[in-house]
């Protein structure tokens, strides 16, 4: 099958078979490093990528669903404004994900910060995320790395800088 | 590509009327809800026998939300997600708390209900739930130049073992709920059915009172590969019975229910999974009680 798609910004037309999962895609055709590819069920929650802006585990996400789409990898992310807003949080905090884990968690890191623009904008009938969703979202990846309140003050601080942009920028 | 591995063709029709017609002419394929559960499973790739694939997500009225004089009726390919966001003020609590108790909210924005409530091997949360609701599914028949359409309580896509009833090419379509609402009701589970089925139960209670006197009383214990129980015999006996319930009432029904756990498995069922269900049984019953004092 032939797909046309976008994968950190650039224009790809691929052959790949219509049921290949995206984590296999990114790691064969693409060689994503820092993409480590575990499970292949959704269990280890370490293959999160940013699919149209919305988190997903690429393990879950077939070849044909990516018609048309927009992936972002976390070397993607890396090159975007965004992703500064996270990486101060984790310097402020002294607290971040260990190597394995740190592509998905800061990628769910960020799923969860667009909640708040979205819920703030009213763009989303989305809710800003309780602490409770914070923490069980971030456990959707497996590595026990970071704990409760490690979670909660990231995210926290996060926050803080991305609303910070969003008054500048209006 | 992988050498030899066929990668199958993808169907997406974008009308009811064209995805009847595509299930009759490829009476193999898969039909293709969120995907999640068919790309969990260890085999799903790379494999040499992958069926081809019958997308429901371009068919707009699978993806509806109605709300009827009578009826509450979902599409079957609404994800959790939708179905929290935009049901908040309409949805049983039991559902409510069923859903959002279900994985992350990253994976519920791709888990569907129809795809939740049709898997072939293992019974999760969300049919037991319906069932204690009474929800009725309308199943569409895509075999042969004839479709037969019809409205099932949901408890019959399953047997006692939590077997799945329906053919290959039957289809759910939508799923309706009255809007008459539970009294009360909880949802209690333990494990994860994904990874630890022999583990995991879940069970999920509605009961509907009329002051202080059972009028329903509808609970449903789910073990993931073995068990979908709806003791049919324990709301006859509880039907007109006071709340709260004396601690004799809890013992009987306690011990009818678990008599039926026990002789409805053909082998032996795991001690953890025997005690969670007697205890989550005990505990519903428990907060029944709380919730009946405290109205008084
Ligand atoms: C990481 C992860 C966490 C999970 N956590 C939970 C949890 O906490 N609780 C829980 O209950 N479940 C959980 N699940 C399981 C999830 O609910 C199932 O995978 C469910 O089947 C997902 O629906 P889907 O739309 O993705 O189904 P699909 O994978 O698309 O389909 C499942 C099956 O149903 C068939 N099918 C789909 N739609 C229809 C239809 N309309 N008519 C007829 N057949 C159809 C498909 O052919 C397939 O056989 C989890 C799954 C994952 C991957």
């Amino acid at each position: 099958m032939k797909i046309e798609c976008t994968i950190d910004g650039k224009h790809l037309l691929l052959t790949v078979n219509s049921n290949k999962p995206l984590n296999l895609i990114l790691a064969d055709e693409l060689e994503t490093p820092l993409l480590t590819i575990r499970c292949r069920d959704g269990s280890c929650g370490n293959c999160v990528v940013l699919l149209n802006d919305e988190a997903v585990l690429s393990c879950l996400i077939p070849a044909f669903r990516l018609k048309g789409a927009r992936v972002l990898t976390f070397e993607g992310y890396q090159k975007t404004r965004f992703w500064h807003d996270l990486e101060r949080a984790y310097e402020d905090t002294g607290s971040h994900p260990c190597p394995h884990c740190y592509a998905s968690k800061t990628l769910i890191f960020e799923s969860l910060l667009q909640m708040i623009v979205k819920s703030e904008s009213g763009a989303s009938r989305d809710e800003e995320p309780d602490e409770e969703t914070i923490v069980r979202e971030i456990g959707l990846n497996k590595c026990p790395c970071l704990d409760a309140h490690e979670m909660l003050d990231i995210f926290k601080a996060a926050a803080t800088y991305r609303r910070r942009r969003r008054v500048r920028r209006y | 590509m992988y050498e030899g591995i066929r990668s199958p063709a993808v169907h997406m029709p974008k009308t009811m009327s064209d995805l009847v017609s595509a299930s009759t002419r490829f009476p193999n394929a898969t039909f293709w809800a969120g995907g999640t559960f068919i790309m969990s499973r260890h085999d799903y790739y790379p494999t040499r026998d992958s069926n081809d694939i019958i997308s429901l997500n371009e068919v707009p009225e699978l993806k509806r939300i109605n709300r009827t004089d009578r009826y509450l009726e979902i599409g079957a390919t609404v994800s959790f997600e939708q179905l929290l966001t935009v049901g908040k003020q309409v949805l049983p609590g039991l559902l409510q708390m069923t859903l959002e108790r279900s994985a992350t909210k990253i994976v519920r924005k791709q888990i569907t209900v129809g795809g939740a409530i049709c898997t072939p091997q293992i019974r999760l949360a969300l049919p037991g739930t319906l069932s204690a609701l009474q929800a009725e599914v309308e199943v569409k028949s895509c075999m042969g130049p004839k479709t037969e359409t019809r409205w099932l309580e949901i408890n019959r896509l399953y047997d006692k073992k939590g077997a799945f009833l329906l053919k290959k090419n039957d289809l759910v379509t939508r799923i309706r709920l009255g809007f008459e609402r539970e009294d009360f009701s909880c949802h209690i589970a333990a494990g994860d059915p994904m990874t630890n089925p022999g583990e995991t139960v879940m069970l999920s209670f509605a009961c509907f009172h009329n002051q202080s006197v059972v009028d329903r009383f509808r609970m449903c214990i789910t073990f993931p590969t073995s068990m979908f129980l709806i003791p049919h015999e324990v709301d006859m006996m509880m039907h007109g019975t006071m709340l709260p319930l004396t601690t004799q009432q809890i013992e009987r029904v306690v011990r009818s229910i678990m008599e039926e756990v026990l002789s409805s498995s053909d082998h032996e069922i795991p001690p953890i999974q025997v005690e969670r269900s007697r205890r989550f049984i005990e505990s519903a019953l428990h907060e029944l009680n709380a919730q009946s004092l405290s109205e008084r």
